[in-house]
């Protein structure tokens, strides 16, 4: 069974139908790309699924369970864990504090323990905060955990985002143009990073991105959308030669071969 | 004559006047059926046999009776409402930003109209000016009052929300709720020291406080004539002229379509070579003079004013223009005209309807509960359209 | 010059130095206070000491205890010398408790509540109800009661409502909040205002048809709490000699209302800061900093806001409890929107999210309003009563209105503190601070910062 579906999905902005009768599937375990013009509808995929718009017609499933019409605080406590496509960070809160708010549906903390102290208040923050030392180190932050969010460079600010998600143990990562703003050195260690992610937690990675050498190196599916549909799935390889995805991004009637370099 | 009237561009003009029309014609009905419809329900309960007991007539009389009276006011406060929502809106529009200031903009202007008045009344010229000089002077106080709030609005932008603007949306209005009470004690400051006492009164001359008799009726027991105040009139026609005024400002002009263009984008406006900060400014002087014509308006129909008298209805504008769809110039004159109908149909029947548990003492929080059920169930007001999340 | 001021920083820093300082600070204001019990001068370098005890650096159990003598023991005594330092005090207490329950409100939710003495009206009425004889004359139109009702309930019930008005408060606080607080930051603003005017319109009208506030004139008499003739006894036994004279019942009422404030002071400070760093805490602050981001992490925005306004409403609706019973008489007046601003000013003024400046900025805010605009007031109507004259413009005093009475004109301050505070120093004077945490890896080398630096587009 797939881990998310999505079945006819659409999404409209009154006149202007974002997302349309979008069928999309995928696997436990897989690293899959969305990519797509600007303007293709991708991230109001992403925003669906989510939680953050409803969709006007067609479900998501994850796991099988229906998640669409739940708000999105529901779906995120359902395994899905996002990135934003600019940085959405607690600005004024310390690094570790970002990854701690990651874990808040996993917490108990009961008010009454919380007030009190109680033991089982103080092991629970403990192995919090052991947990989001470890995942700072994961993702290559040290020695900032006490930095506020906004003072960290951009680079530490996008991995910071990558161990919030992940603090939350999600089944599936939702990444928004993970790469965008980086040199290739760091495109490079983040590509690296989201193998790490998938082959040692077991985590499905979801991703939008425009940097082409990241999506054919490591997606291992690739999805294309064009104005809010879903033109194209396949293989890197499946989507080089696919005359409607070069179609789309460099419109009628170009040819396939000249454009090969740039997918 | 033709080619003016061709370049003034008469439709644009004559639009309002038909939604002004529309919407007064349109709640005077809804609002009068649903009171007689309630009369006639009570009629037979109790509360129809108290008040038999007393006036000698049924409620149903009673309420139709009436209606006509309360219709005519409640448009009165109405269009009053119409003219200060737009000072909202037309901010909100253009910088999606509560001017909570604009109240005591409102009433800066009723005091500077107001002063002038007293103080030709003082001189002694009011009190032998011929009716249309009294006409004259009350137009002088309502520009020096447009003028005067105008310029303040312009100021207080320029000082305590410009700096501002790039903040976080609540450091605006903080900021702009600290000036709406810095004013309010700075008019009480400024006519303590001048005149020693901040309550002021209207000064009577002309004849405006004159009524003209519209018609008698004879219901059953009681007789009863139907009247409007020269004075009501007047408010009326000066907010009908305004609104129409702004109206061909804002969708006729040059000027109107660069303030549109800054509602709708300010940076690509700026790109298109359009000075942002000044339309921003035009904006608050316009808003601000429409709010200063509404308070000299107000205390022409209501006499007393003091620092505190913007406030509610500041407020109760404010909802008008939430009711009618924050941003949308044609909303607010719907949702002032519809509030200040509600409110004096509620105001006045409300007290008969249940038998004085509650009456005009709620008047005032009415406007609340129509803020809340509106921003519950309808955010985007009676006109908005369903904006996708703007960012 | 500067190596001097750098050489007695430095030495201010080490050994007893500090300890001694603080210490001094506080006897030379004690000292002060009692050799001129009517001096605000000396009240005021006895309240500044607080500033030292904050800012020098010393112990923290000697800033506990020192902090104990001067709030339990040194300001009781002085109030009860001079009953209106201990009015002063006494309000001070009551506003830090406001602005820190609105400041969970708006400082860490970052919720702009305007209406927050609404709650306060709840729970001071709800004492003034049952405590008082109001139950008595439900059906009397008010000023035609008759004399000599009993009152509902003893005085000793007064303890219980104190716990009910938690519950009650914090019950109404959900259900204001429930339907509103999905809305927009400064829609929820206006929207809390109006909640506010509603509770003082409904305050001033519910007289009728069942008289149950007795409409505008208030409330009164209400009720004060039992308080066992042992306390009394006890405080005068071992403080008469040092105030001079034996502290009667009532004036023991006020210093009994003082301790009062303080330990509803203390709560607030604790829970706040149980709270501040825990899973609910963390969830307010993501709330305030990004509500997509939030609600992105599983936070649920409406459910988190509620517990916000709820727990805020609760304390507040303790400080109407206590306000009720301390004036024995309330009134709608006491619950205007002014009110409201006035605590937000505060809150804004000292710094929102912070514990230290909130209590500041209410101290402030206070002294300001009692001490110097009702300063100001005596002097000008002693001026209006002199033959002064001022010499340029040669306008005699006598001449000035009586209308300008600057006591009368907090919301010009109230004002001022709002536009000046989000135009030069949006923190306020003491900005929060986020809680610096011992982690294992800060102890590492650290090499992975120069690594990210580049990282910059």
């Amino acid at each position: 069974m797939a881990l998310l579906e999505t079945i006819d999905l659409v999404k409209r902005f009154g006149g202007l139908t974002a997302v349309n009768k979008v069928n999309f599937s995928l696997n436990q375990g897989r690293i899959v790309s969305i990519i797509g013009p600007n303007g293709a509808g991708k991230t109001t995929f992403f925003n669906t699924l989510t939680g953050i718009y409803h969709p006007e017609e067609g479900r998501i499933l994850l796991n099988g369970n229906p998640v669409h019409g739940l708000r999105p605080d529901q779906i995120a406590a359902r395994g899905l864990s996002r990135t934003f496509q600019n940085i959405r960070l607690f600005d004024n809160m310390s690094v570790i504090e970002n990854i701690l708010v990651g874990m808040h549906v996993h917490l108990k903390q009961a008010p009454l323990a919380t007030l009190l102290h109680l033991p089982s208040f103080k092991r629970e923050e403990k192995a919090s905060e052991l947990k989001a030392e470890e995942l700072m180190q994961y993702v290559g932050l040290r020695g900032v955990g006490n930095e506020l969010a906004k003072n960290l460079p951009y680079g530490g600010q996008r991995r910071l985002e990558i161990a919030r998600a992940l603090a939350a143990d999600p089944l599936l990562l939702l990444l928004d143009e993970p790469a965008a703003g980086m040199n290739p050195q760091e495109t490079e260690e983040m590509t690296r990073l989201f193998r790490r992610i998938r082959d040692e937690r077991g985590i499905t990675i979801l991703l939008i991105e425009h940097d082409m050498r990241v999506v054919m190196n490591i997606s291992e599916l690739i999805c294309v959308m064009d104005y809010g549909e879903k033109i194209a799935e396949g293989t890197p390889d499946e989507i080089r030669a696919d005359a409607r995805v070069i179609e789309a991004y460099l419109g009628r009637g170009a040819v396939a071969g000249q454009h090969e370099e740039k997918l | 004559m033709k080619r003016f009237l061709k370049s003034m561009n008469v439709r644009e003009m004559l639009r309002p006047l038909g939604q002004m029309f529309l919407f007064s014609l349109g709640s005077t009905i809804v609002l009068s059926a649903l009171m007689l419809v309630l009369a006639l329900i009570l009629d037979k309960t109790i509360v129809g046999q108290t008040l038999f007991q007393r006036l000698n007539v049924s409620l149903y009389t009673y309420t139709l009776i009436n209606l006509p009276q309360v219709a005519i006011d409640g448009l009165t406060i109405g269009f009053v409402y119409a003219a200060i929502a737009l000072g909202y809106t037309m901010v909100y529009g253009v910088l999606e930003f509560i001017n909570f200031a604009h109240s005591e903009i409102f009433a800066t202007g009723a005091f500077v109209g107001v002063e002038i008045l007293i103080a030709l009344e003082k001189f002694g010229i009011l009190s032998g000016a011929s009716l249309a000089m009294a006409y004259g002077y009350l137009i002088l106080a309502i520009i020096a009052g447009m003028l005067a709030a105008g310029a303040l609005a312009v100021t207080v932008e320029r000082v305590a929300y410009r700096p501002l603007r790039h903040a976080s949306r609540l450091v605006p209005l903080i900021s702009a709720i600290g000036v709406s009470f810095l004013l309010q004690d700075m008019i009480r400051l400024i006519e303590s020291l001048t005149t020693g006492q901040y309550n002021r009164i209207m000064p009577t001359f002309g004849n405006f406080d004159h009524r003209l008799l519209l018609g008698k009726m004879t219901l059953g027991a009681a007789h009863i004539t139907l009247g409007v105040s020269i004075k009501s009139i007047i408010v009326i026609v000066s907010a009908v002229l305004m609104l129409v005024g702004l109206n061909y400002l804002v969708n006729a002009t040059k000027i109107g379509k660069a303030i549109r263009a800054v509602a709708q984008d300010p940076q690509t406006a700026s790109l298109m070579g359009i000075n942002v900060n000044r339309i921003i400014s035009l904006t608050f002087l316009v808003g601000g003079m429409l709010g200063g014509a509404a308070g000299v308006l107000y205390a022409l129909k209501f006499t007393r004013i003091d620092p505190f008298v913007g406030f509610f209805p500041g407020l109760k504008a404010f909802t008008a223009a939430v009711l009618g769809g924050i941003g949308n110039m044609t909303g607010a004159l719907l949702g002032g005209i519809v509030l200040g109908m509600l409110e004096t149909y509620a105001g006045s029947f409300m007290g008969v309807f249940t038998m004085g548990a509650a009456g005009t003492e709620y008047k005032d929080i009415f406007a609340f509960s129509i803020l809340i059920l509106v921003l519950i169930f309808r955010p985007q007001g009676l006109m908005g359209e369903h904006v996708a999340q703007k960012a | 010059m500067a190596a001097l001021f750098k050489d007695i920083a430095r030495w201010l820093d080490q050994g007893i130095a500090p300890y001694l300082l603080v210490m001094a600070h506080m006897a030379l204001g004690t000292a002060l206070v009692y050799v001129f019990p009517r001096s605000n001068l000396a009240f005021m370098v006895l309240i500044t000491s607080f500033f030292s005890l904050y800012y020098i650096k010393t112990d923290s159990w000697f800033k506990f205890v020192a902090g104990a003598v001067l709030t339990l023991l040194i300001f009781p005594v002085v109030g009860v010398r001079n009953i209106f330092y201990l009015e002063v005090i006494f309000q001070i207490s009551v506003f830090s408790a406001l602005a820190l329950g609105l400041n969970i409100v708006v400082g860490f939710a970052g919720l702009l509540d305007l209406g927050y003495v609404a709650f306060y009206a709840v729970g001071a009425y709800l004492w003034a109800f049952f405590g008082s004889q109001q139950y008595y004359i439900l059906h009397f139109a008010p000023g035609t009661q008759p004399a000599n009702l009993p009152f509902l309930l003893p005085g000793d019930s007064f303890y219980l409502f104190v716990f009910a008005a938690i519950l009650i408060a914090a019950l109404t606080g959900i259900l204001l909040g429930t339907p509103v607080l999905r809305l927009r930051g400064d829609y929820l603003a206006i929207v809390t205002l109006g909640f506010g005017e509603v509770i003082r319109v409904l305050a001033n009208n519910l007289d009728k048809p069942l008289n149950f506030t007795n409409g505008p004139q208030g409330i009164t008499p209400i009720q004060r709490p039992t308080m066992p003739q042992v306390a009394v006894d006890g405080f005068n036994a071992l403080f008469s000699r040092i105030i001079g004279h034996t502290v009667s019942p009532a004036d023991m009422y006020n210093v009994m209302f003082y301790l009062f404030a303080l330990a509803v002071i203390i709560v607030i400070v604790f829970v706040t800061r149980r709270l501040d760093d825990s899973k609910i805490g963390r969830a307010w602050t993501a709330i305030r900093e990004d509500e997509t981001a939030a609600i992105a992490m599983g936070i649920p925005l409406v459910k988190m806001k509620l517990a916000a306004f709820a727990v805020g409403a609760s304390f507040a609706g303790v400080m109407g409890v206590l306000l009720a019973g301390s004036r024995t008489f309330i009134s709608p007046e006491s619950f205007s929107f002014m009110q409201s601003i006035g605590v937000l000013s505060m809150v804004i003024l000292g710094g929102s999210g912070s514990i230290p400046g909130v209590i500041l900025g209410a101290a402030t805010v206070t002294i300001l309003n009692l001490q110097v605009l009702q300063g100001l007031s005596l002097y000008l109507s002693q001026l209006r009563q002199s033959d002064a004259v001022i010499p340029l413009i040669n306008f005699a005093w006598a001449n000035l209105s009586s209308q300008l009475d600057p006591a009368k004109y907090q919301r010009l301050l109230f004002g001022l503190i709002l536009i000046l505070m989000m135009i030069f120093r949006p923190a306020g004077l003491i900005p929060s601070r986020r809680r610096k945490r011992e982690l294992a890896t800060d102890a590492l080398p650290n090499e992975s910062r120069d690594e990210d630096n580049h990282g910059a587009p």
